[in-house]
């Protein structure tokens, strides 16, 4: 019973990374799009190269911040949770 | 090899000396709760370390890009994103695994850039006020030229 416990635990562990980094996704979107569109407004007015840069590398890291976060609850899921977890399940079974 | 553009080293100092003030923050908070020893100090370092190579990648990977076509602009930033998740996987991950780092100190200073650029409006509207004071102070004086010079004529 005591070693179903632990696998699911660490089970639903892995399946919570999984889903988290889900949301590294978006960012890679979102920046490919933002890329994209700023260097068409380049094209467009090449004198504006420096504030266009400026402000796109700033929405870039924006944008990126998300999956870090998703990355970091993945890490903790994986790498930190399960101990803890199992810590907690065996000292309420003692 | 490439020049590397001037405002990316611009942002990536600016983000560079916000690490390092949050850093000193963060240590702080630990010395005053008296849990600061060695290892708070290396897994600061280590991630404060990533997070900036980070954003600089990140500008060399937008400057790259920036030339070329938009379809093959996303593909570079596509392929930029990926190896530098990589990159902080392989640190967040060495973090966690060795105990010579804490692992606190290995995950705040990751969203230290975030705030860096959430604060960055502030330093921004001073720079504004500032070019706005001294463009009204050089505007009479050019005004008061343009006079001189029309009555000399």
């Amino acid at each position: 019973m005591l070693e179903l416990a632990v696998g699911i635990i660490l089970g639903c562990c892995a399946l919570g990374a999984g889903v988290a980094m889900i949301a590294g996704i978006g960012p890679g979107i979102g920046e490919g799009n933002a890329v994209a569109k700023a260097c068409e407004a380049i094209g467009r007015q090449p004198e504006s190269k420096g504030s266009v840069t400026s402000t796109m590398l700033m929405g870039c890291a924006v944008a990126e911040t998300t999956g870090l976060y998703a990355l970091v609850i993945a890490i903790l899921l994986i790498f930190v949770a399960p101990n803890m977890l199992v810590n907690i399940l065996l000292k309420v079974i003692g | 090899m490439k020049k590397i553009d001037p405002t990316i080293i611009k942002e990536t100092l600016y983000v560079l000396v916000c690490v390092v003030i949050l850093s000193a923050v963060m240590q702080s908070v630990f010395l005053i709760i008296h849990k600061w020893d060695y290892t708070v100090l290396l897994g600061n370092l280590l991630t404060g370390f990533a997070v900036t190579l980070n954003f600089f990648l990140m500008g060399l990977g937008v400057q790259k890009s920036l030339g070329k076509e938009e379809k093959e602009a996303k593909k570079v930033i596509r392929l930029s994103q990926i190896y530098r998740y990589l990159l902080l996987i392989a640190v967040l991950v060495i973090g966690v695994v060795f105990s010579c780092f804490n692992n606190w100190t290995v995950f705040i200073p990751v969203i230290f850039p975030r705030i860096a650029i959430a604060i960055r409006p502030l330093f921004n509207k001073k720079s504004d006020k500032m070019q706005q004071t001294t463009t009204s102070t050089e505007a009479p004086l050019e005004q008061d030229n343009q006079d001189q010079q029309e009555d000399q004529e």
